[in-house]
């Protein structure tokens, strides 16, 4: 009887449709979610790239003019007097001199170095200082015909391998994070006013005596919140592929693109995550004796997907959960959106895990639906 | 025809239904007369499946109603008690939505409703929503929407709860209608007058059992009373529970 399915997914989508609070739910979420991530990315990525200026107090900085342009190329300067940090630089009066007779020029630093707040500032300034002075020592050599390398026994190269990568890897995590959510947001309240509230309304005993199998009102009902679901993930997607484009990315060294591709894998792995969720927010609805109950279990429950794909964003335990739902599908997005190649294998076992617990949970409502416990709420 | 077979059912520790059996038969109206608390609603509930007995049958034109649910149901329209309306939806969508459930294709089931919808007067309320509906428009609504199929059994719980005269009428005339055409109507009533002016047969509940089964005047010769009401309060027992 696909008629049947076809009828009662109809009327749930009408229904659904009229129903200011569902419609808005799903709205809400597609649109606010990527535009809040957007404006976070945008604040996150400015204090990633660029390092703030350090204002200190310099003393008699005129006697060093050099010095203090140097300082000031790499950011540190006098500033205003209000921002200023309690770190203090003094010049010697002979500094000129002995810089022109090569010889060490004092430079006294002023701070309280148990101070945590200052250390790394302090740090900041003593690599400042000594890159000047390792330069002003090369100078001097080169203008005595040695070659500075001799003063460079050992040369310490960093390649640093995965700087934007790590940078990067939370707020990819977070960002896609936020789009496989958006399928257990967009349908939650009509999963919610279908069950609990069809049956808060009377109107599940009268359609449970119809003749339709329950089976086929799982079915359809799974079917109108999954719909529902993607249509509120295809609403995000679309929202953040406008909304990311104003986000500086080329500063990290990668970028969040939202192209056709990633679109149609974020909707392929979406569906069964999708039907999962449904079936899970109408299993916990069904179980729940009225619409309230309902939501304040769904919040705990909409808990564990939530703490499955952080986890995967973190990094946490990360062999163990690509295997698994939501975390597995999670990982295979982000690998596919750093250009990685897709981990097929954990996509295929952990979206055929999805969708096992989708139809265990499909069936679990099939039997519930024939208990009068269930539907009269006895 | 419905006819039900000694069944029992035990809800928590109340004995709902105590080998209860009676029949229903086409071409007749059937009152399932009983004080609050009789197990009316828990037999009508029976009799669609949604409750299972804990022994004996039901059955629907001679098909078992926990064997094959969905064939039996087709044959019957219920009138449930509450409506369960669904309120964002018009009646013209809501009796069509009902039809298709019923095996009608869109086509069949928009004709049917839209059929029903004028049979009941409703025209002037059919595409507005169900939401702020008086209760004489609900009832009309749920009444569509169990006759719109024309099944052969209608089952009606307690159908004349909180309407006016001119809806009781309605429901009166279109109960007539349908007996006359040669359906099988029960509906199940604590209201005497009720079950006095439609009813071709009474069958009287009590706790669960069949006390007494006949017309109306056959309960009263039967118990030697002259008023329905009389003769019900003997045959129960008690004037506890009924509306006269």
């Amino acid at each position: 009887m696909i008629s049947s399915i076809i009828t009662m997914v109809r009327k749930e989508l009408t229904d659904a449709a009229r129903d200011k609070r569902s419609v808005m739910a799903g709205l809400y979420y597609a649109i606010g979610a990527p535009l809040m991530m957007c404006g976070m990315f945008m604040i996150l990525i400015g204090q990633i790239t660029s390092p703030e200026a350090l204002n200190i107090t310099i003393t008699h900085g005129e006697r060093a003019p050099d010095l203090v342009k140097y300082l000031a190329s790499n950011e540190i300067s006098q500033g205003d007097e209000a921002d200023r940090k309690e770190i203090e630089l003094i010049i010697s009066p002979d500094y000129a001199a002995n810089m022109a007779k090569s010889q060490a020029a004092e430079i006294v630093l002023i701070a309280d170095n148990s101070n945590e707040k200052l250390q790394a500032s302090i740090r900041r300034l003593e690599k400042a200082l000594q890159e000047y002075s390792a330069e002003m020592g090369s100078l001097r050599l080169i203008a005595r015909g040695i070659d500075p390398k001799v003063m460079q026994p050992i040369k310490v190269k960093v390649e640093d391998q995965a700087t934007s990568d790590s940078k990067g890897g939370m707020i990819l995590g977070v960002a896609i994070f936020m789009m496989v959510y958006a399928v257990f947001i967009s349908g939650m309240n009509l999963a919610i006013d279908t069950s609990a509230g069809e049956r808060e309304r009377n109107s599940l005993a009268l359609l449970l005596s119809h003749p339709v199998s329950t089976r086929n009102i799982v079915l359809a009902k799974v079917a109108a919140v999954t719909i529902f679901a993607m249509l509120g993930l295809i609403l995000t997607l679309v929202i953040s592929k406008v909304a990311y484009g104003f986000v500086p990315w080329q500063e990290l060294g990668f970028s969040v693109n939202i192209n056709v591709d990633f679109i149609l894998l974020m909707l392929a792995i979406g569906l069964p995550i999708a039907l999962m969720a449904a079936a899970l927010q109408l299993f916990v609805s069904f179980m729940a004796k009225s619409f309230k109950e309902a939501q304040s279990y769904l919040t705990i429950v909409l808990i564990v997907p939530m703490m499955l794909s952080m986890a995967a964003s973190y990094n946490i335990a990360p062999d163990t959960l690509q295997w698994l739902p939501v975390s597995g599908q999670m990982q295979a997005l982000i690998a596919f959106i750093k250009g990685k190649e897709l981990p097929m294998m954990q996509l295929a076992l952990s979206s055929a895990i999805t969708f096992i617990i989708a139809l265990a949970l499909a069936l679990g409502m099939e039997r519930s639906l024939k208990s009068e416990k269930i539907v009269f709420g006895l | 025809m419905i006819k039900v077979s000694n069944l029992s059912k035990l809800i928590g520790e109340v004995q709902a239904l105590n080998d209860l059996s009676f029949e229903a038969l086409d071409g007749q109206i059937t009152g399932l007369l009983g004080p609050n608390g009789a197990g009316k609603t828990t037999c009508l509930r029976t009799v669609f499946g949604l409750l299972k007995p804990d022994q004996g049958i039901a059955e629907i034109d001679g098909i078992d109603v926990a064997k094959q649910p969905v064939a039996a149901k087709q044959q019957l329209g219920l009138f449930p008690d509450p409506f369960g309306l669904y309120e964002r939806l018009t009646p013209r969508e809501y009796i069509r939505y009902f039809a298709e459930l019923n095996g009608l294709s869109r086509e069949q089931a928009k004709a049917a409703s839209a059929k029903v919808l004028s049979k009941l007067h409703m025209n002037d309320i059919a595409d507005r929503r169900c939401k702020g509906f008086s209760q004489g428009q609900r009832m009309k609504t749920a009444l569509a929407q169990a006759i719109v199929h024309e099944p052969t059994n209608i089952i009606l719980d307690e159908p004349t709860r909180g309407l006016d005269v001119m809806s009781t009428r309605v429901l009166r005339d279109l109960l007539r209608d349908l007996k006359q055409a040669g359906h099988c109507v029960l509906f199940s009533s604590h209201v005497m007058q009720e079950v006095a002016a439609l009813c071709d047969r009474v069958i009287v509940m009590a706790e669960g059992r069949v006390v007494a089964v006949g017309s109306p005047q056959e309960l009263c010769q039967q118990t030697g009373q002259a008023s329905l009401e009389d003769a019900f309060i003997q045959l129960i027992g008690t004037d506890e529970g009924i509306a006269a």
